[in-house]
């Protein structure tokens, strides 16, 4: 029940924050120097057809009329036609996210889970061995420079060893095989999904890892790991039914904190994959002048970070019942 | 006389404070490491003047070597060989730490500036400004500050090294100003603001000379990892081919190799950029975990991946 | 007798050095009876209860002497051994009880835990029914069995953790400053029902407190402990009404009372000695209205006024001498 509320607060919070970067992208493209109509118009259309999509669009209409227009095309998905693909943006961008949610969550899920599963092990051994290279393991492949790993991954596991194919998402003799089942296909998707997935990872999980192994240590010194003790539970029931959820919470918050971060590095992976992801669109759209299709896949990009900040929000309530009552 | 004693006791504090983090300092090993690195780097950047003057060829922007116009491995004339069109790899890889640390540094400042001061008011002055600039910063913060970039740079054009740095900068703040607030909030209760207050003193005069130097410390925790990730994003927005085209950085020298085809065959081309952002990375962040240790270890973790 | 303490000493590696936080300390408990510890912070009170249970950080290590529980000495047995005997034999209630329970977890899970890890036999519907029991014991609602300790008042935690030192129905429950977190009338309301508790289950208990007035109370035998050291021992009546050390009289006057009369209350003056290099002598000669050249000079001896009281000062029967001279 008071989760529900939670939720419900949390939800109208982004509705508003989603409505402030609507609103400033807005402002944005009118105000930026040159013509705004150029922006949302197709070069290559004829004249008639341009006149067409000027008044839908508004863009003969006074500022506020033209934002009311901007509004109302939002909502009803209309953002225009992308000048590159000459389609509907909208159905760019629907065919894209699937797939950007599939490499990120993925990503994500994997990395903390590891991470923390890690960092707890680096935490028994503090100041041994384990303990030293795993550190010294998180914090190299933390700081790493995402697109360059990349790069190295490709180079080294897909041109030198070729395990994995070099970039893209399917392979067309498998997809367009009438053979091929469901399973082969997936399968296909995974092969190519392991190196994007792989760079992801390596640069999250250490942030992790860090985290849980400082928070753990801290965790450990807590009283209610004293009675713990005391009860006479053995070490192992101690630390993963008594210590680990409550060390684990630091480590949801900086999930939280580093969705920004994350999606940043997402759209740098799906760019040098060529995985057909939004952040790869948003990349291409913006170097090739595609307005409407950098406007769109930018306020979708958006929605996914807000999304996910709350999943993550909800989660947190979920595991720390001092959120929830 | 009275002054005069106030200001030894001041400065024997701070000299106390210093030597006393120093000796904390000294003991973490990855902050030593950091350091180091760190010097290397500033040499590397230091060195960078040295190449154009010895010959116009070696200039990392505009030099091309007469004999050779396409990429060449490492030799006696170039030795970590040339790009695509004859320039010299290292005299750019010398320019790319000048770079790095001309971005990483003042966008780091602008930020933990701004941050600083955004901080100090919410948490001072309370209330709506207080609920305003949170919810602000909380809305800056969710915004992936690269793909921002990237969509000012579509629409207003190339943008120069220092309109990237300014945009970092105004998009790097929230986490500071977070730390900063709670720090000003603690710091109101205590009793010497209260006095201060009670003895008449401005508002300006309680921020300036009784708040702000106990939160600087932590400020400039937070200006490492700043540095960090200024110079990450600058890198990752030349790297997509939306950096300055005036001048030579890392994420660039990386953009180069990859659109010109040549990370297959380059490996002399490919390495060194790289491993110069990760090392540069890598060090400000150690310095940054041990100058944590010295400062307090329970206020760190906001935004360590950030 | 259940528990036997013989010379038990404790220390810990600090920085600064070796740091002797126990030195000799002996006593007794039989069973049913209750004991009360007291001394000023840093005196080593708590790490006699931590060094019971073999619960000392890692830095502390037992240096010497028998800790006899039911026949067996503690100090010899295995970790096996000793989770065997934690919580089923010897429960602990800890200093700032407010954070003794976790967080996450439901407290009637965290006190079917208890019962669930040294009673494997028993199905879980069984532990269930158990600490319903137990809650109505000490007084919680059975509406509230499946909150956080979150939702929880202080006193209602202090009795959960009651509650669950009580869970195993142990031989022995060692309480450490079990109410120093409460208001004062919770907190006597707390000691009265604790002191029912153990009366109705037959269990012996060490209270550990900074605070004599708490201790009077519940207690029968009475240690004062002063730097690491047991420096008087008796039955309350003894202690209480014929202190013989000069830092238990010192203690006594510095605390009100309701009870007796008004008495001004004095202040200890100075500070406790460095137990990294303690004094040869009297440790408490630095503060001692009374001390002499020979209390710096020597360990002091201890000195049985009867069979059941002793003092580890060697000047407490000279004083002794003189009031009764006065009266």
């Amino acid at each position: 029940m008071e989760l529900r509320r939670y939720i419900i607060r949390r939800l109208v919070q982004i509705a508003i924050i989603f409505f402030v970067i609507l609103t400033v992208l807005f402002m944005l493209f009118r105000l930026a120097p040159g013509d705004p109509v150029s922006r949302m118009v197709d070069p290559d259309m004829t004249p008639e057809e341009a006149q067409i999509l000027i008044s839908e669009l508004g863009l003969d209409q006074p500022l506020w009329m033209q934002y009311l227009y901007y509004l109302r095309n939002f909502f009803m998905g209309r953002f225009g036609n992308s000048f590159h693909y000459g389609q509907p943006v909208v159905t760019i961008i629907a065919n894209r996210l699937p797939n950007t949610i599939l490499l990120f969550t993925t990503s994500i899920i994997l990395s903390a889970f590891v991470g923390v599963f890690l960092g707890k092990i680096a935490s028994w051994h503090k100041g041994g061995k384990v303990d030293a290279w795993m550190t010294i393991g998180a914090l190299a492949t933390h700081t790493v420079f995402l697109p360059w790993l990349a790069l190295i991954m490709i180079w080294v596991f897909a041109y030198k060893l070729g395990w994995f194919p070099i970039t893209g998402m399917i392979s067309e003799e498998v997809w367009l095989n009438p053979e091929a089942g469901i399973v082969a296909k997936s399968l296909d998707v995974l092969h190519h999904m392991a190196l994007p997935l792989a760079t992801l990872f390596l640069i999250h999980f250490g942030s992790y890892l860090l985290i849980m192994r400082s928070s753990m240590l801290e965790t450990l010194k807590e009283d209610y790991i004293l009675t713990a003790r005391a009860k006479g539970l053995s070490e192992k029931v101690i630390r993963n039914h008594h210590a680990a959820p409550n060390a684990a919470l630091p480590v949801v918050t900086s999930v939280g904190l580093s969705l920004a971060f994350s999606i940043n590095g997402g759209a740098l992976t799906e760019t040098v994959f060529t995985w057909p992801g939004i952040g790869r669109e948003l990349v291409f759209s913006v170097s090739h002048n595609d307005y409407p299709l950098a406007q769109a896949s930018f306020l979708l990009i958006a929605i996914v970070v807000l999304v996910s900040n709350l999943v993550v929000d909800v989660l947190y309530a979920y595991l720390d019942p001092r959120i929830r009552y | 006389m009275e002054l005069a004693t106030k200001k030894i006791v001041l400065r024997y504090h701070w000299v106390f404070r210093i030597r006393e983090g120093w000796g904390i300092f000294h003991q973490s090993l990855l902050g030593k490491i950091g350091l180091v690195l760190l010097l290397l780097f500033a040499l590397m950047a230091l060195c960078s003047y040295i190449p154009p003057r010895l010959d116009p060829m070696y200039d990392p922007m505009t030099g091309v070597d007469p004999k050779i116009s396409h990429s060449t491995g490492p030799s006696m004339r170039h030795w970590l060989g040339t790009d695509f069109m004859g320039r010299d790899i290292l005299s750019q890889l010398l320019a790319g730490a000048r770079i790095a640390f001309m971005v990483g540094v003042s966008a780091a400042f602008m930020s933990i500036f701004l941050g600083t001061a955004i901080g100090m008011i919410a948490g001072y002055v309370g209330r709506i400004m207080d609920t305003l600039l949170m919810r602000l910063a909380d809305m800056i913060m969710v915004m992936p500050t690269l793909l921002v970039v990237l969509i000012l740079s579509s629409l207003f054009g190339q943008l120069n090294i220092w309109t990237i740095v300014l945009i970092i900068a105004l998009f790097r703040w929230p986490g500071v100003s977070r730390v900063i607030r709670s720090q000003t909030l603690s710091l109101k209760q205590r009793p010497f603001i209260e006095a201060a207050r009670v003895a008449g003193a401005s508002h300006l005069r309680i921020i300036f000379r009784h708040i702000m130097p106990n939160v600087l410390p932590l400020s400039f925790l937070y200006m490492t990892f700043r540095v960090t990730s200024a110079i990450i994003i600058e890198a990752a927005l030349a790297f997509l081919g939306f950096g300055d085209p005036g001048t030579v950085s890392w994420g660039m020298m990386l953009q180069w190799v990859w659109k010109t085809g040549h990370m297959f065959k380059a490996p002399y081309w490919l390495l060194p950029p790289g491993i110069c952002i990760s090392l540069i990375t890598l060090s400000f962040y150690m310095l940054g975990r041990a100058m944590d240790e010295v400062l307090d270890p329970r206020l760190r973790r906001e935004q360590e991946a950030g | 007798m259940l528990l036997e303490v013989e010379n038990l000493s404790v220390g810990y590696q600090t920085k600064k050095g070796f740091l002797k936080a126990v030195e000799e300390v002996s006593f007794t408990l039989e069973k049913g009876k209750s004991l009360g510890l007291v001394g000023e912070s840093g005196c080593g009170k708590t790490t006699i209860g931590m060094a019971l249970m073999g619960l000392l950080p890692p830095n502390g290590a037992v240096t010497g002497g028998r800790v006899m529980f039911e026949g067996h000495d503690l100090l010899k047995m295995s970790e096996r051994e000793l989770r065997g005997i934690r919580w089923r034999k010897i429960a602990m209630i800890f200093q700032a009880a407010m954070n003794a329970l976790n967080p996450v977890h439901r407290v009637d899970d965290q006190i079917a835990e208890a019962i669930l890890t040294h009673n494997p036999q028993i199905s879980k519907e069984e532990a269930v029914k158990q600490v319903e029991e137990l809650f109505e014991l000490v007084g919680i609602p059975k509406t509230r069995m499946r909150d956080y300790p979150h939702q929880y008042s202080g006193g209602m935690k202090q009795r959960a953790i009651i509650a669950m030192a009580l869970a195993c129905r142990p031989k022995l429950i060692i309480a450490d400053e079990p109410t120093t977190a409460l208001d004062v009338i919770v907190q006597h309301q707390i000691l009265q029902e604790t002191k029912n508790l153990q009366k109705e289950f037959n269990i012996s208990i060490i209270f550990i407190s900074h605070d004599i007035s708490i201790v009077a109370d519940v207690c029968h035998h009475i240690g004062i402990m002063y730097a690491g050291q047991l420096v008087e021992y008796g039955r309350r009546e003894e202690v209480f009404n014929n202190p013989m050390h000069y830092y238990t009289k010192a203690l006594l006057s510095s605390y009100p009372t309701l009870s007796r009369e008004k008495k001004q209350l004095l202040p200890i003056p100075g500070d406790a000695p460095n137990l990294v290099e303690p004094p040869p002598g009297c440790r408490f000669c630095d503060r001692c209205s009374a001390s002499g050249a020979t209390c710096k000079t020597g360990p002091p001896e201890w000195v049985e006024i009867t069979p059941t009281h002793r003092a580890l000062c060697d000047r407490c029967l000279e004083d002794c001498g003189e009031r009764k001279h006065k009266s």
